[in-house]
């Protein structure tokens, strides 16, 4: 699962070099959104710190 | 700034990116390293930025390619700046091994604000995005070959890395989230180095 937004940004390169420029930004946002969904799963133990 | 100028720095920019990343493979498979998951979505965050460029060499600059690598800059740097902070009251430990004083989460931070600021200043300069409206950015190999093959060369190596990358994810963790310290590859616990 971790690996997901490498292989999307992988596909996104690809599609760069296809010259699918929308389909290339389409799967830079999935990528993303992955990015985003695994940062919330992993960074769930407490700061000890005081903003 | 001329376009062929601006993809000539965006190439330029792609391979100072893919650098950053072969420095972090480097840790890893010769110091024996592994990512921790943190570190690995800050790859991630470098590989958007890369993305970002690799579009306006292959397409021309446009302002919402600069926007795809503040954003992927912005994303990679709250992965970063939140492994900082988990590490920042003095006792509480660190992760992997500090380069020049600073630890890798910590010069990710600094290179993914070097990121913004760049692309910040390349978007003053507005001369590189006229024509590029009319479809005419689009790179074409016979039009300038030596600015195409350069940039198109970053573009293959950053994608090379992108691929290495998930490649070695999928070896470090398998199929499901990465352990919070991995010490070894789960797919390849035979030839997995311990940590120093």
């Amino acid at each position: 699962m971790m690996s997901l937004p490498f292989f999307g940004l992988l596909a996104a390169f690809g599609c760069v070099f296809a010259g699918r420029r929308r389909a290339a930004l389409a799967f830079w946002a999935l990528s993303m959104l992955a990015l985003l969904v695994l940062f919330r799963l992993h960074a769930t133990d407490a700061l000890t710190i005081v903003l | 700034m001329t376009a062929s100028l601006s993809r000539t720095l965006n190439g330029l920019g792609l391979l100072a990116l893919s650098l950053v990343l072969i420095a972090a493979f480097a840790d890893q498979l010769l110091l024996g390293e592994l990512p921790c998951p943190l570190c690995l979505l800050q790859r991630v965050g470098f590989v958007g930025c890369a993305f970002g460029l690799a579009l306006n060499v292959k397409f021309g600059p446009r302002p919402s390619h600069y926007a795809v690598t503040i954003l992927s800059a912005c994303f990679g740097g709250a992965v970063s700046a939140r492994q900082i902070l988990g590490h920042i009251v003095p006792g509480t430990g660190t992760y992997g091994s500090a380069v020049l004083g600073l630890h890798y989460y910590t010069w990710a931070l600094i290179v993914f604000a070097a990121i913004v600021l760049g692309c910040a200043l390349m978007l003053l300069l507005d001369r590189q995005f006229e024509g590029a409206q009319a479809g005419q950015g689009a790179m074409t190999a016979s039009a300038r070959p030596r600015a195409a093959t350069f940039g198109l060369a970053m573009l293959a190596l950053a994608a090379f890395l992108a691929l290495a990358n998930g490649v070695s994810t999928v070896l470090e963790c398998g199929g499901g989230l990465c352990p919070d310290n991995p010490v070894v590859y789960e797919l390849l616990p035979g030839i997995s180095k311990p940590k120093p």
